[in-house]
């Protein structure tokens, strides 16, 4: 009953304040368009308004980041269920299946599916975050050391394997390109340099947005550029039926398995709503009955991968404010604006800022509803950018891709790195390898090392360590289990029919 | 939200925002770069357009949130647009290799920490932060200390702290940033061979990571700075049972310091400034000089210091003063390399 009072009294604060309802919107309808913008993202939009909110007071300013947070993951699933350009990372499981309901003419559903499910996501992470933040973060942060989201990051990569790839080997081979990209630059424990040939702006890795640009966006435009060449091509029928109630309901397992993947995964300091969409998305392949239909256009794939990443969303604040831990780099720039105001995050800021935390909590259950009025009526228009012809669409997206892969840490290199990556990953993907797989290894690959590492040191160097640590071991078992079947699988099933090329 | 109205709930806290108090009153009582002249006449027009500031590291640490409350403490004195550049990575190479890239005519300055200097320590190729830049300020000078959660019962203070890590025969762990040659492992180094403890590091290059390690119990100790985990300070979850330095500060007196623990080694710092590339026209680097030094003692500045617990020592070197600093710097990571048996190029 505290809770739901706290509730409307943060509702209150946040409608009653005509400055709050106009940040809130503006906050609103921003996200969703540097979301859907593709190459920039909500992160762009975050850090050109960082030095503003120093101009705003502390509740303003750290409502108006939350509710940026919430739209720009939504927004983000608009571009790559359009245009296979998944506007953040988070969003890339989003494009397995999208963009090939797009190609189908079926954008309107994935569009519609992508709007239901995050706002559904969203708001119910938003209720559990409101009810319990404080526990859950004691919880998450003594239950989980780097053992445990090691044995997750390779259950993660054991399940992603079989997805998008045309056989279970070349799942794999995907996986460990992505893994081998990975250990390019310094090692994350001792700090030494490694296969950047003497390059210093090599030595701070890969970046992955730069390469999801590459693998999704480039490959993307060199694929329909060779069909346009071949005179294969055939633009893409735009459609702007959104889903029915029961095409949705029929889905409602994977939305709840979702939610708790998601959930799971956002309150994990460092972890966030990348893997949280991931994950969803695999555990959905996983358990599918059609698990072969998976990249191929599945409206389940869109479902799973979107509801998983908004369901990280209200996760992620709880280690932000019950502990000021961010999971990401958008609760990392929120860190910033409290410490604009002179605030830190952290459980002195329920003791002594409850009502900025209520505005907080109000602000972004609302940014979760409003993803649904706001985003249905932002997708009935964005799907008509499926008429411009390709011809005018292509270069447009080359030239915000290469912006968008520019702008991460303003390095030239990024940019090459994306045109190899687009190059590469036209032809990788004509040879039935997973461009999904090798981004995620790359993304998983990265936390992978460093906590296995720092389970090494804390383990004593003694694998056997991980056997005294009933999480870490359960996860490895499942992990293990998952590999061991698809090797079955590959050898004794009937090999699998060629999926997407996607 | 007023800072001091923030802190006053804790008990803990009250005694900081004293010590706090006391300090800033002294600090803009005598603030360092007070001497230096209210205005400076641009040389030739320099600068007719905004300046950038190459930042090493991204916008939310320590180094990105110093860089910005430089600039906008710069740009409010003297009315330049400073736009920040962040380039991380690599440890803060990545930065200093594109800032070294850029042409030495004062329109593109750098932000970087004693990494840089320990970095030309262990390899002569890159660039000596007091020869191939020139300091315009160091605005942060800080020490570290050794955390424990507050509700630890296996061990309490100093003492019983390294008997216990002794009884553990090196199962005991502390969470840092354990970074081959870093001034994190360096000063471990010192204090393991100081004790005779045996103590595993466990690296973790982020804070939030780190910090959740000890509060979830994963890790037995922390070496960190006390700015950086300020808000588990004041919230009472950590408490600081080791002070890495010859003589206390008057916020930590009844923290233990090196001396008062008979530790005896000379602790390193850890500092962040501001640079120009040498070869810059002089008139262009007086004014930089100028802008920099006095920006510090701007109300902003000092409030964003102290809010980082920057002012317990002090925090201030102008540019001959920063250039010592390096230099004493750089020579003792040699000496401790040389000790260590790391290859020095």
């Amino acid at each position: 009953m505290e809770t739901f009072n706290n509730f409307l009294g943060g509702t209150a604060a946040l409608f009653g304040d005509p400055m709050g309802v106009l940040i809130f919107f503006g906050g609103v309808i921003g996200g969703m368009l540097f979301g859907a913008i593709p190459g920039v993202s909500m992160l762009t939009l975050a850090a050109i308004l960082l030095p503003f909110t120093a101009h705003l007071s502390a509740e303003h300013g750290i409502m108006l980041f939350s509710v940026i947070y919430c739209t720009g993951v939504y927004g983000g699933a608009i571009t790559a269920i359009l245009f296979n350009i998944p506007g953040a990372p988070e969003n890339a499981p989003t494009a397995f299946d999208g963009y090939p309901m797009t190609l189908q003419g079926k954008a309107g559903k994935a569009v519609g599916a992508a709007v239901m499910c995050s706002a559904i996501g969203g708001v119910v992470s938003c209720i559990i975050m409101m009810i319990a933040t404080a526990p859950i973060a004691d919880w998450a942060i003594s239950a989980f050391g780097p053992p445990e989201i090691f044995a997750l990051v390779f259950f993660g990569l054991a399940v992603a394997a079989s997805v998008g790839a045309k056989t279970f080997w070349k799942g794999w081979l995907s996986i460990m390109i992505g893994l081998m990209i990975a250990v390019v630059g310094l090692d994350p424990v001792g700090g030494i340099e490694r296969y950047n040939f003497d390059m210093p702006y090599l030595a701070a890795g890969i970046h992955f947005i730069p390469t999801i640009l590459g693998f999704f966006a480039v490959s993307e435009i060199f694929v329909q550029a060779e069909k346009k060449a071949t005179g294969s091509y055939t633009a893409p029928k735009l459609s702007v039926d959104f889903p029915t109630f029961k095409e949705l309901w029929a889905h409602k397992i994977a939305v709840v398995r979702s939610i708790i993947i998601g959930f799971f995964c956002g309150i994990l300091p460092g972890i966030g709503a990348t893997l949280a969409a991931f994950m969803g998305y695999n555990e959905a392949a996983r358990w599918s009955k059609d698990r072969m239909e998976f990249g191929k256009g599945k409206l389940e794939g869109v479902i799973s991968s979107e509801t998983a990443n908004n369901a990280a969303t209200g996760a992620a604040m709880i280690p932000l404010l019950a502990l000021g831990l961010p999971g990401g780099a958008l609760t990392a720039m929120m860190v910033g604006v409290f410490q604009m105001h002179d605030m830190e995050p952290g459980p002195l800021v329920f003791i002594n800022s409850p009502d900025l935390v209520w505005v907080v909590f109000a602000a972004m259950f609302f940014a979760n509803v409003s993803i649904l009025l706001v985003g249905f009526l932002e997708a009935k228009t964005i799907v008509n950018l499926l008429r411009i012809p390709f011809q005018f669409l292509a270069p447009m997206i080359l030239l915000l891709a290469t912006v968008g892969a520019y702008a991460v840490r303003g390095l030239t290199i990024d940019v090459v790195v994306m045109f190899v990556a687009g190059v590469a990953g036209f032809f990788l993907r004509r040879s039935g390898y997973s461009v999904a797989g090798i981004v995620l290894g790359l993304i998983l690959g990265k936390i992978g090392e460093q906590t296995f590492a720092q389970a090494m040191q804390m383990l004593h160097f003694e694998f056997t360590g991980f056997f005294n640590r009933p999480i870490a071991l359960g996860l490895l078992i499942a992990g293990a289990l998952t590999i061991l079947g698809s090797i079955y699988g590959a050898f004794f099933k009937k090999q699998p029919v060629p999926a997407s090329d996607n | 939200m007023n800072f001091k109205k923030y802190f006053v709930k804790s008990s803990v806290a009250v005694a900081v925002v004293a010590a706090a108090t006391f300090s800033a009153g002294a600090a803009l009582a005598e603030c360092a770069s007070d001497a230096l002249p209210g205005e400076m006449a641009k040389p030739d027009g320099y600068p007719a357009r905004a300046l950038t500031m190459v930042v090493p590291y991204g916008p939310a640490g320590g180094s990105g949130q110093v860089a910005q409350a430089m600039a906008k403490a710069v740009s409010d004195l003297t009315g330049v647009s400073i736009n920040r550049d962040h380039k991380p990575g690599g440890s803060g190479t990545v930065g200093m290799t594109a800032y070294m890239a850029t042409p030495a005519d004062g329109y593109t300055v750098l932000e970087h920490i004693d990494d840089a200097a320990s970095a030309h320590a262990l390899d002569s190729g890159r660039p000596n932060p007091s020869e191939a830049l020139i300091p315009l300020v160091t605005s942060q000078i800080t020490f570290s200390q050794i955390y424990i959660r507050t509700d630890e019962d296996r061990y309490t203070d100093w003492a019983s702290f390294v008997d216990w890590v002794k009884a553990q025969d090196g199962k005991a762990t502390i969470a840092n940033v354990s970074k081959e040659g870093s001034m994190e492992r360096v000063t471990m180094k010192f204090i393991t061979d100081a004790t005779g403890m045996q103590i595993q590091q466990i690296s973790f290059d982020k804070g939030a990571p780190r910090y959740g390690a000890l509060a979830g119990g994963q890790v037995d100790a922390l070496f960190e700075q006390p700015g950086d985990v300020r808000k588990f300070l004041d919230a009472g979850k950590f408490k600081p049972i080791l002070t890495i330095l010859k003589e206390a500060p008057e916020a930590f007196a009844d923290v233990p310091s090196l001396t008062d623990a008979g530790l005896d080694f000379e602790p390193l710092l850890r500092f962040r400034g501001f640079y120009v590339k040498a070869g810059t026209p002089d008139d262009r680097v007086a004014w930089l000089q100028w802008a920099f030094q006095k920006a510090f003692c701007e109300d902003s500045y000092q409030q964003y210091n102290e809010s980082k617990f920057m002012n317990l020592i002090d925090s201030f070197r102008d540019t001959d003063g920063s250039k010592e600093l390096i230099t004493s710097t750089i020579a003792q990571y040699r000496d401790v390399y040389k000790q260590m048996g790391l290859e020095i190029k």
